[in-house]
């Protein structure tokens, strides 16, 4: 299997605002490999540096050690990102342009021709059920309709690794339906998909393997079912919270995992 | 609506509560004896004596014109753009503006300074001469420094320069000798029985509408308007180089009308009064002498203007 | 190329779809419309107050529309954070930049190939004649000139935090270098070191944006420029827009973007 996306001891540092205070470390000698096909979840909890290893995959941010690789290529190189489609937690385009004006802006991005551009957007828009607003401003959009848009913009180039961040993030129950039924379908085209949530229950359901982070460390990784019998537990929810040291004591003095709902 | 009706009507009631009071304020304003305002003029009243500066500029602005934009900065050499006679016009002390009008600028200091100077204009010329084409059929582009002196004279309506200097390209260049003879009027009107303005109307009826009694009449009585504010004056500001040189000019021209009509003694009575301020009295002396061998022969011979 | 194209294209639908040209351009019309109005001494014929009029306020405009949209582009992209759907596509920094100056100064170029037509049309209505060359000379030399204060911007934007602090100290700095930048040299000529010295340097650092200014040759019916003055004056533009956009780009390149 070929590794899609790969991390080597990337380590990541904010400088602290505050006179004479250290950085703050955001990541420290994170180790991460995809293969090519899977689907892939990147768990944590808030403040872990799910974002962090996001952006820096992306090149938005440069690591203080470490390298990151996307497809063999050095993601410092534009030319990385040219198989890659992404969809950020919070989706922002253009609200001066229509949803179809961004789609080809984005598709002039990644050189794609003028018939081979309308054809493929022609079907986004009918995969993403946007047809009829395409030439709408984006600025009269509702929330899902940008989530939507963002959909589309990350498959424009038939993306070999989707990288999702939150990507159900505020949708409805039939908005999240959609984004999983993209996602199995980009699977069943064989390609990859890197997503971080915090839908524990969507991420049992779809993933193939996880990797669970914490304060900027690699804690936990594997397929779903070997890490529920590693770590003793019932569901990837009580994982997540074991390795993240989440543990309170039961009234007869046993540890039980509180604050959780199964999935 | 209904929780903001009653904050609409609290807003009309101030409003007209407040204008109420502002009409009864002006009332009595204008009545205190404190209030010394004299002129309802927006400008007046916002910027008051400052207009003068600002017809300071608009005159000079007039003068970049007529130099199409070739004019020393505050940063060039203005003193060798003011030729002696410009200095003495602005009262400036000669011996200290020897320099040429073309001058100002000096040689270009370096790289940057030659190669902006194709940027800007770089030749002196003068409109009336056909400004930077060198084109004399273009002598009436003068006309372009006429917006600039109209404002300047609305800003300083006491600068009796620039209705002068605003008549003279009217009525010479331009052959609009009615609106000339409009603006001569117009600054009599806010400067009474200027002695200045008064000789330039004179010349107006003079040499353009060729009446010479009315010519004569007004240069009476700018001479007499003269000599009434000269009244009581010192000798120092009684001959000035102003005052001496309007009396020259209006007891000149007194002469040379007085000659025509071959009233020589008149003549010769204006001279003398001419020959006490001129720069050069000798020449005038003699023209004198020839008038009073003219009397003393027979008529009929010819007077020789000396201007 | 494409990609920088693609961006500047965005750049200009933003600018056309903006009220901000079509503001200036309606207070520029009717200013000089009010100002036509008015006839002196009945003469029908006095123009050059009217272009004068007329240009300086094509120049105001001009420089608030380059300074406004250009000092806006990047700091409204990652406060909007549509930097980032950007700069996930296999687009660099420096292509970014590029696209932005570009579609920058594309809608500087157009807008003042609208503002000189009308300018023209108000002259030609009075002096009936039409000097082509001459107005195609100040427009391109305009045209230049708003590329170095384009560049200077986004410059501006990538050093500095706010979009205000970025439009007040370009628009000082450029009416600063417009107004007293010819004459710097001289005034240092009269001061003490060292003083003279960091004058003298400031002189020769400065884009010397007032050898574009072409107004009054045309306000004046002054003759054309030698086309090869014009040509090296454009060069010059070109080389300190690259120069900005150089610095800018050393900037740019190793900003977090968040």
């Amino acid at each position: 299997m070929s590794v899609i996306l790969k991390t080597e001891k990337l380590r990541v540092e904010f400088a602290s605002r505050e006179f004479r205070q250290k950085a703050k470390v955001a990541l420290s000698s994170l180790d991460l490999t995809v293969n090519a096909g899977e689907i892939f979840g990147f768990l944590g909890p808030n403040g872990a540096g799910k974002t962090t290893t996001i952006n820096v995959l992306l090149g938005f941010v440069t690591p203080k050690s470490g390298a990151a690789y996307l497809f063999g290529i050095d993601v410092r190189q534009p030319i990385a990102r040219q198989r890659i489609g992404y969809l950020p937690e919070m989706t922002y385009y253009y609200k001066f342009l229509t949803a179809e004006e961004l789609l080809r802006f984005y598709a002039k991005i990644f050189g794609l021709a003028g018939a081979e551009a309308d054809k493929r957007i022609d079907r986004l828009f009918k995969l993403v059920d946007l047809e009829q607003a395409r030439r709408r401003l984006l600025k009269t959009y509702s929330k899902g309709m940008q989530q939507r848009v963002g959909l589309a913009q990350a498959l424009i180039n038939d993306p070999d690794l989707l990288i999702l961040d939150e990507p159900t993030s505020g949708l409805d129950p039939l908005g999240r339906m959609k984004v999983r039924e993209i996602i199995q379908r980009v699977k069943n085209e064989g390609k990859t998909v890197f997503f971080s949530s915090h839908e524990l229950g969507e991420v049992e359901t779809v993933c193939d393997r996880v990797v669970i982070i914490n304060e900027g460390a690699l804690k936990a990784e594997g397929r779903v079912s070997d890490l529920v019998q590693k770590y003793q537990t019932h569901s990837l929810e009580q994982v997540f919270l074991k390795v993240i040291g989440y543990e309170t004591t039961s009234s007869a003095g046993a540890p039980v995992t509180t604050g959780a709902s199964k999935a | 609506m209904k929780t903001t009706r009653p904050f609409v009507l609290l807003m009309l009631l101030l409003l007209v509560l407040s204008s109420g009071l502002a009409a009864r304020i002006d009332c009595w304003f204008m009545g205190w004896p404190g209030n010394h305002e004299t002129s309802l003029n927006p400008l007046d009243v916002m910027i008051g004596d400052a207009q003068k500066l600002f017809a300071g500029s608009f005159y000079r602005e007039a003068d970049v014109y007529y130099h199409s934009g070739y004019y020393p900065t505050i940063f060039d050499n203005r003193a060798a753009f003011e030729t002696a006679h410009m200095a003495a016009d602005t009262g400036a002390v000669a011996s200290h503006n020897q320099g040429d009008e073309a001058g100002f600028r000096s040689q270009p200091l370096d790289l940057i300074d030659a190669f902006n100077r194709h940027f800007t204009p770089n030749r002196h010329t003068h409109l009336d001469e056909g400004g930077p084409t060198d084109d004399l059929s273009k002598s009436e582009e003068v006309r372009e420094i006429l917006p600039w002196l109209k404002i300047s004279s609305e800003l300083d309506p006491e600068d009796i320069q620039t209705y002068i200097v605003t008549a003279f390209w009217l009525r010479t260049r331009m052959g609009n000798v009615a609106e000339g003879e409009q603006v001569l009027r117009e600054g009599l009107r806010y400067n009474p029985d200027n002695p200045q303005l008064l000789f330039e109307l004179g010349q107006v009826y003079f040499e353009n509408y060729h009446d010479l009694q009315r010519a004569r009449h007004i240069w009476e009585a700018a001479l007499r308007c003269w000599q009434q504010q000269m009244a009581g004056k010192p000798d120092s500001e009684r001959f000035n180089f102003d005052n001496k040189f309007i009396v020259e000019q209006l007891q000149t021209r007194l002469a040379l009308l007085e000659e025509t009509a071959g009233n020589f003694n008149a003549a010769i009575a204006h001279w003398e009064q001419a020959k006490a301020v001129a720069p050069d009295p000798g020449k005038m002396q003699k023209h004198i002498n020839e008038l009073k061998q003219k009397l003393a022969a027979p008529a009929n011979a010819p007077a020789a203007a000396i201007h | 190329m494409n990609k920088i194209f693609a961006i500047g294209k965005v750049v200009l639908l933003e600018m056309y779809r903006r009220k901000d040209f079509y503001v200036l351009f309606i207070v520029t019309a009717l200013i000089t419309a009010v100002m036509g109005s008015v006839t002196f001494f009945k003469d029908e014929q006095i123009v050059r107050y009217l272009k004068a009029i007329c240009l300086f306020l094509i120049w105001a405009s001009s420089l608030f529309i380059a300074i406004g949209a250009t000092a806006r582009q990047i700091p409204a992209e990652r406060e909007s954070r549509t930097i980032f759907p950007l700069m996930a596509k296999p687009v660099s920094r420096a292509q970014v930049l590029l696209g932005k100056f570009l579609g920058c100064w594309l809608a500087c170029g157009a807008a003042l190939v609208i503002f000189y037509a009308f300018f023209g049309c108000v002259a030609a209505a009075r002096e009936h004649q039409w000097p082509l060359a001459n107005y195609f000379q100040a427009w391109s030399l305009h045209w230049a000139m708003l590329g170095i204060v384009v560049a200077m911007t986004l410059f501006g934007s990538l050093v500095l935090t706010a979009v205000s602090s970025n439009i007040t100290i370009t628009f000082i700095a450029t009416i600063a270098i417009l107004l007293v930048g010819r004459h710097l040299h001289q005034v240092a000529l009269t001061m003490s070191e060292p003083s003279a010295i960091m004058i003298t340097s400031l002189y020769y650092v400065i884009p010397h944006l007032e050898l574009f200014d072409m107004r009054d040759l045309i306000v004046h019916d002054w003759p054309l420029i030698p086309w090869g003055i014009w040509f090296i004056a454009l060069v010059y533009a070109a080389a300190y827009s690259a120069l900005l956009l150089l610095l800018s780009w050393l900037v740019f390149r190793r900003k977090v973007l968040q």
